[in-house]
């Protein structure tokens, strides 16, 4: 075989070596392609204008629409009623992140022993889960009715309480921890999924080497489980914390539109479509996109740690 | 590291280029297209209605199809939810419904927005006058802004059982006689809180204001928007000390604080915990209070003429109206469906005029007076000849001059500082205080 006739079998094979891998490279962008679309889409090409129209006036009844720089801005933060809001968020992001990775923890923790039941324990647990912030809302403003509420009447029987108190409306933290159950109540089952996950990702030696040693319940929850969920944990608080910092749903139903207890979304709801003021509901929306992505990269940072066994 | 020319061509930029094109086109499409080419057909078309009511009866329905071969969508939303669906649509110039709904305090900021059609080359304002008592609520500068699609009231009912109770046998006549009688109630210990007012920061709470200061001789804002409340000797400053004083000497219950005004009624009026509202629904007793599934007051509770400064007052209008959005596809298709509700006869059927089978659930009184004759005379709804009556000759507008553009702002202002007041956040005086400059600051 002449060295020509080899070298152009050579090239072809490469060339087709070549042709294949393109084929499946274009192949695996393909099956990308819808979520990127999707993303593209939904996303980034909402957050784009809105970041372009949180700069400009845009309000329905006192158009046209023009460039007013950080207007919008100092419009929010000189209404003390938005500054009321972002106090109320804090309050919503502590009780809300807190709670929910302490009882996620403790449920885990709780589902990860096998007992009689447990499956049907599980599909229970994650219930509140499926269920729409609103939907909760109305179920837990009847518990907490001051009339008929099933949390008053508990109480009293408990003879903890003389007569029904109005729990939601009067003092600022007592109101957003009412709030802030309801919805810790639907968010902690994925919490508890999480955390569950990763209890079981553990390999049983480790625990058996613990004991090996001598390390008390404490001491193996403290050096072994909790820094070896560390995973869960980190998307847990991710999750929660921006489910608390967007609460609308249950502030609304259980609030009204009341100041005690409102958040940043529901003032960017009644800026937005109460007021018309589109320009400061987008200037809002950008402030809350911002902080929940400061504070979850935060969170991960903290956080998350890889963990290989 | 990838050259810039490399990178041009790889398949990766094209995909992404695709997906960045595809995303603007769809979605930039779907934001900034005008209304799809409009359809001048008023037969053969489908209809989009979206409103705050429950659908009439099918049959209903299908007897209009049957007659204009227009097909009718209906949708039926919170009210909420509607005024949030209404605003984006129209902010992103995008078809969301044929027909929707105008309430009364939202005709001030549709004839500035200008999001809803002109109803006036389909309808005479002029002639319109003499058969809609709240047409004036619905017409800003000479602009239909909507039709009003019922008549709806704020009135005083009285659980009648509750006052007979109590040894009261004539009915308050005047505000001074009405307190007096609250405060037997309760010392008699009839009804521990024998007053229902809905004190969450909603609607309810702004509207139950305008009431009371219309029965003290007054009103919330003058022919140019200014504050008629500032004055501690104005009605609507005397109002709000009433409520927030009936509210802190226990006339009304503490649960109020977080009662919105369908709460206040179905949990408490409905059971007896309450035995009057001053600023109740018109239609409420035979949607709520005379129904014996919701209510253990049945046949207890009825309308009176609202106690005032020195006698019978006037009962403000806040009726519901249908309009047509900008957007709309089907311009003459919505109008016949209009015309259609508005018949006298359909308007009657849906309070119930023929029977029960007919009714739209909630529908407080028809929109015309032909309407509410038939109703009256069909006896079969309760109360509602004193209703008629009290249209007639008591009912007024909230606001003589139209709702401002602002008002959502301004009924904000209004509920969530009436609401701090009664919960002790704040003083009466520091409320109105806080309203008055909202006002000035909307003014300006």
């Amino acid at each position: 075989m002449s060295q020509s006739v080899i070298s152009r079998r050579r090239r072809s094979l490469a060339a087709s070596t070549h042709r294949r891998s393109r084929r499946s490279e274009a192949m695996g962008y393909a099956m990308v392609a819808p979520l990127l679309i999707f993303i593209l889409a939904l996303a980034l090409y909402p957050t784009v204008l809105t970041t372009i129209d949180a700069f400009m006036h845009i309000d329905a009844l006192t158009p046209p629409n023009h460039f007013v720089g950080f207007g919008n801005f100092t419009a929010i933060f000189s209404n003390p009623e938005i500054r009321q809001s972002f106090e109320n968020t804090g309050w919503y992001v502590v009780f809300g992140v807190g709670l929910t990775l302490v009882l996620g923890t403790t449920f885990g923790l709780l589902l990860q022993r096998r007992f009689r039941g447990r499956g049907i324990v599980l599909a229970i647990v994650i219930l509140p889960w499926a269920l729409p912030g609103v939907v909760e809302g109305v179920i837990w403003s009847w518990i907490y009715d001051p009339t008929f509420g099933v949390l008053n009447s508990v109480l009293k029987s408990l003879h903890l309480i003389s007569q029904y108190q109005l729990f939601i409306g009067t003092r600022q933290i007592e109101s957003i921890l009412l709030t802030s159950l309801v919805q810790v109540w639907q968010i902690t089952p994925l919490a508890t999924l999480l955390v569950l996950a990763s209890l079981q990702s553990i390999p049983g030696e480790v625990y058996e080497a613990a004991r090996v040693d001598g390390a008390s319940w404490w001491q193996v929850i403290r050096r072994i489980t909790l820094p070896l969920i560390r995973p869960g944990l980190a998307i847990a608080t991710v999750e929660a914390l921006v489910l608390s910092l967007n609460i609308f749903d249950q502030v609304y139903v259980l609030n009204s539109g009341a100041t005690t207890a409102s958040s940043l979304m529901s003032e960017t709801y009644f800026t937005t479509f109460q007021g018309l003021n589109f320009g400061q509901g987008y200037a809002l929306s950008l402030l809350a996109t911002v902080v929940t992505v400061v504070l979850s990269l935060g969170a991960l940072k903290i956080l998350y740690r890889k963990v290989t066994f | 590291m990838m050259s810039k020319s490399t990178w041009l061509h790889s398949t990766a930029f094209k995909v992404a280029a695709l997906a960045a094109v595809a995303s603007l086109v769809l979605f930039g499409s779907a934001a900034t297209a005008s209304p799809a080419a409009r359809h001048s057909k008023a037969s053969g078309v489908t209809i989009n209605v979206a409103i705050a009511y429950p659908a009439p009866p099918k049959a209903m329905l299908a007897k209009f199809t049957s007659q204009t071969g227009i097909k009718v969508n209906w949708s039926y939303l919170q009210w909420d939810d509607l005024q949030t669906k209404i605003a984006a649509a129209a902010e992103a110039d995008t078809y969301f419904a044929d027909v929707t709904d105008v309430d009364w305090s939202k005709v001030g900021e549709y004839y500035v927005t200008k999001w809803f059609l002109p109803l006036n080359q389909y309808f005479s304002v002029r002639s319109l006058a003499s058969q809609y008592p709240q047409i004036s609520s619905f017409e800003r500068n000479g602009t239909l802004v909507g039709m009003p699609m019922d008549v709806s009231l704020l009135v005083t009912t009285i659980n009648e059982k509750a006052f007979r109770k109590a040894g009261l046998n004539s009915v308050p006549t005047t505000l001074a006689q009405y307190t007096k009688d609250l405060q037997t109630l309760k010392s008699k210990g009839i009804v521990a809180h024998p007053l229902d007012i809905p004190f969450a920061a909603a609607e309810g709470l702004s509207t139950y204001w305008y009431e009371l200061t219309a029965a003290m001789g007054g009103q919330v804002l003058s022919a140019s928007y200014k504050p008629l409340f500032t004055n501690p000797s104005s009605p609507g400053y005397k109002a709000m000390a009433w409520m927030v004083n009936a509210y802190k000497s226990g006339l009304v219950a503490k649960a109020n604080l977080d009662y919105e005004d369908y709460q206040g009624f179905e949990t408490e009026m409905a059971h007896g915990l309450a035995a009057s509202v001053f600023s109740d629904y018109s239609g409420d007793i035979g949607t709520i209070y005379d129904v014996p599934s919701q209510s253990s007051v049945v046949g207890d509770v009825s309308y009176v003429a609202t106690p005032g400064a020195s006698g019978p007052a006037a009962n403000l209008g806040n009726p519901d109206g249908i309009g047509i959005p900008r957007s709309a596809e089907h311009v003459s298709a919505a109008v016949a469906f209009i015309k259609w509700m508005e018949e006298p006869a359909n308007q009657a059927a849906f309070a119930g005029a023929a029977g029960p089978k007919n009714v739209i659930s909630t529908f407080p009184l028809p929109s015309n007076r032909g309407g509410l004759s038939l109703l009256a005379a069909s006896g079969k709804v309760p109360g509602a000849a004193s209703l008629v009556n009290l249209v007639e000759n008591h009912g007024r507008a909230v606001f003589p001059a139209g709702a401002p553009p602002w008002y959502p702002n301004f009924s904000n202002a209004v509920y969530t500082n009436l609401h701090s007041a009664a919960a002790g956040q704040e003083s009466v005086a520091s409320a109105i205080s806080a309203i008055a400059s909202e006002v000035n600051s909307l003014n300006s």
